[in-house]
């Protein structure tokens, strides 16, 4: 399997950006957080003690509609949940986050948004990562789809997901919590606990550096995805520092 | 909410009446009446005086709009939403895309569908078609309207809020995914005549242009064609929201959709349009697939302020362990109000359907959990067992109305 490809800080006026592209649903995807910012039109009234975070959904040929009001309503419960709204700096203000959906199917009218929010998922917490936003966890997607003989499918295509008998788009916080679970089609719960346990594993898979005492990944609770998340931190990181790396 | 509901833990200390407690404190008079100090010796009960998985009274009626196909009100304590259903025609002529292929495509299924009344157990080809027509052709419209100063948030005759544009959309794609309305129920279709010397006269006599009245056999030889679909335009408005709209907004869709009746159409060759029959007699009900019922829970933690320190989020294991031994931390409170919602970011969403017209397993359709971390397997799997009952008793309510 072709994991995801990304890279971080790609737009220059940002505060942070990600470049996300996953090669099994097609979906190539553009994230910016502007962060922290003076929201013009936010009620002091809602949360002050707390910034607000605002997602938008931009896709790639038409305007946003009520499809996209959906999925940014999805986003932004999550991502609330995660950014340390009330860090130093943050209260009253607004974490903007902007996903430009660039290239791979469109998504039509009344579609689940199912196949493509693991991808939404893992370009913003990039590009919050990229604008040094504070976050209390990082988490990691996937999306996994049931056969109708009940065998379950990783890697779901965009046309896999119209063959399936329930798709299921589960999200894991960086300590094994159930941040986020989006299941639809017909299933029964021993099927989905089944569907739980595999996307567990597909988010935790231990990487194989864990036991030789790197630092970096001495956690031993690395995931594939959250895994590939550090790489393309630390690889942002490499390049941002080199001039420092290099003369010493 | 607030009058009907026990004195908070200390009303001595506190010179406020329960109201303004609740106003000032939302958090911790939820929190009190949730967790009552032992010593009072009171159960453990929500500000609005029901149990943690008790859903408010609801009461639906069918047929409450006369200008309709079918409509319903559907009452969910005090959310009340209003749902007609209009259907109107859409000539295949109008539709740019419809091809050949298609038509003859569908003639196939016109047989099937003939020779035997369509079960819950469809063929792959049926489904697969009935999503192409139904969704690709856009024949289910939902609209939900918030915009009626249904609660002091929603300013009348605004734009529709975010908040109405989700649920519309979740309206739609529950729809779609359940797949609960056939396509055969939308089609229009038009047997040609067999045009031989003989049977042209038997037709003028018996004026034979309707298609639905059974065909003879002689006319197999030319394949019906479908001429027009039916759209259905569901349009849902909330009158009164006190939380939980999505809900009340699907159980009124639901019992509109029961209720709905398409009147008998047919092709008019000679006037090449489409006519109605007006009467009642000749319409027929939409047959649904399955009866998706839809619960939503929210979740009430005990500690505000734990979503947002960073150093005290436990792993999952140590959560499990704490909740074992420690104090209840968090509720989980089914169909919430207003004033719940308020108070909690995590919400639950589980669809359930029973087979066999509730005599077989409980299948879950959707389940969507979002905006925390507390709940996993095993709350929801209590959660499905709670909407499984809930199923039973909105089956009840949706059958008498």
């Amino acid at each position: 399997m072709v994991g995801p490809t990304a890279s971080l800080s790609t737009l220059s006026r940002a505060d942070g950006s990600a470049c996300y592209k996953c090669p099994t649903t097609g979906y190539d995807l553009l994230g910016a957080v502007n962060a922290p910012i003076e929201l013009p039109a936010r009620r002091d009234a809602l949360k002050p003690e707390e910034a607000t975070v605002e997602v938008f959904v931009k896709p790639g040929n038409t305007t946003a509609g009520v499809g996209e009001r959906y999925v940014e309503g999805i986003l932004r419960s999550v991502l609330t949940k995660v950014v340390l709204g009330r860090e130093r700096g943050f209260p009253r203000r607004g974490v903007v986050i902007t996903l430009a959906i660039v290239g791979g199917e469109t998504v039509t009218r009344g579609d689940s948004y199912l196949t493509i929010l693991p991808a939404l998922l893992h370009t913003s917490l990039l590009a919050l990562l990229s604008a040094a936003v504070p976050l209390s966890m990082t988490f990691s997607a996937t999306l996994l789809g049931v056969n109708k003989s009940g065998e379950i499918i990783p890697d779901v295509s965009v046309t896999d997901a119209k063959s399936v008998s329930s798709l299921h788009v589960l999200a894991f916080t960086s300590k094994n919590h159930l941040l986020l679970n989006k299941s639809e089609g017909r299933f029964d719960f021993d099927t989905w606990e089944k569907v739980r346990e595999h996307a567990l594993s597909i988010c935790r898979k231990n990487t194989i550096f864990n036991l030789d005492g790197d630092v970096a990944m001495g956690d031993g609770e690395e995931s594939e995805s959250q895994g590939f998340i550090r790489e393309t931190v630390e690889d942002r990181l490499e390049k941002d520092y080199m001039w420092k790396i290099d003369s010493v | 909410m607030a009058s009907a509901a026990a004195p908070p833990a200390a009303p001595n200390s506190l010179s406020l009446p329960p109201s303004q407690f609740a106003r000032l404190q939302p958090h911790a008079y939820l929190l009190a009446h949730l967790s009552p100090p032992p010593a009072i010796n009171q159960p453990s009960i929500r500000a609005n005086g029901r149990a943690a998985s008790q859903f408010r009274v609801t009461s639906a009626n069918a047929g409450s709009l006369t200008h309709t196909n079918g409509s319903a009100v559907v009452r969910l304590g005090d959310t009340t939403a209003v749902c007609g259903v209009r259907a109107e025609i859409l000539h295949t002529d109008d539709i740019a895309s419809w091809s050949v292929s298609q038509s003859t495509n569908a003639n196939k299924r016109r047989r099937l569908a003939d020779s035997e009344k369509p079960t819950d157990e469809s063929d792959d080809a049926e489904d697969e078609e009935d999503r192409a027509h139904v969704e690709d052709l856009n024949l289910l419209v939902p609209n939900i309207s918030l915009s009626t100063g249904c609660a002091p948030g929603f300013i009348p005759s605004a734009p529709p809020s975010a908040l109405a544009q989700s649920l519309s959309h979740q309206i739609l794609s529950l729809l779609h995914t359940t797949r609960m309305v056939r396509a055969e129920d939308l089609r229009i279709w038009y047997q040609p005549p067999n045009l031989g010397p003989e049977e042209l006269e038997r037709h003028n006599e018996e004026e034979q242009m309707d298609v639905d009245a059974g065909q003879g056999l002689e006319e197999e030889s030319k394949p019906a064609e479908i001429k027009a679909f039916w759209v259905l335009y569901i349009d849902i408005m909330l009158i009164s929201l006190a939380g939980n709209p999505f809900d009340a907004a699907w159980a009124a869709t639901l019992a509109a959709l029961r209720d709905t009746k398409l009147p008998q159409a047919w092709w008019d060759i000679d006037n090449e349009t489409i006519f109605c029959s007006d009467k009642v007699t000749e319409s027929r009900k939409l047959s649904l697939r399955g009866l998706p019922i839809a619960s939503s829970f929210c979740v009430f933690e005990a500690d505000a302020a734990a979503g947002w320190r960073a150093v005290v989020i436990p792993d999952a294991e140590e959560q499990k362990a704490l909740e074992k031994k420690g104090s209840q931390q968090k509720w989980i409170l089914a169909d919430p109000d207003g004033y719940e919602e308020g108070l909690s970011q995590e919400r639950v969403c589980i669809v359930v359907d029973k087979e066999e017209n509730g005599k077989g397993k409980t299948v879950v359709v959707k389940m969507e959990k979002h905006g925390g971390w507390t709940v996993d397997s095993d709350d929801l799997r209590q959660l499905v067992d709670v909407s499984a009952s809930r199923w039973e008793e909105m089956k009840r309510i949706l059958d008498q109305c």
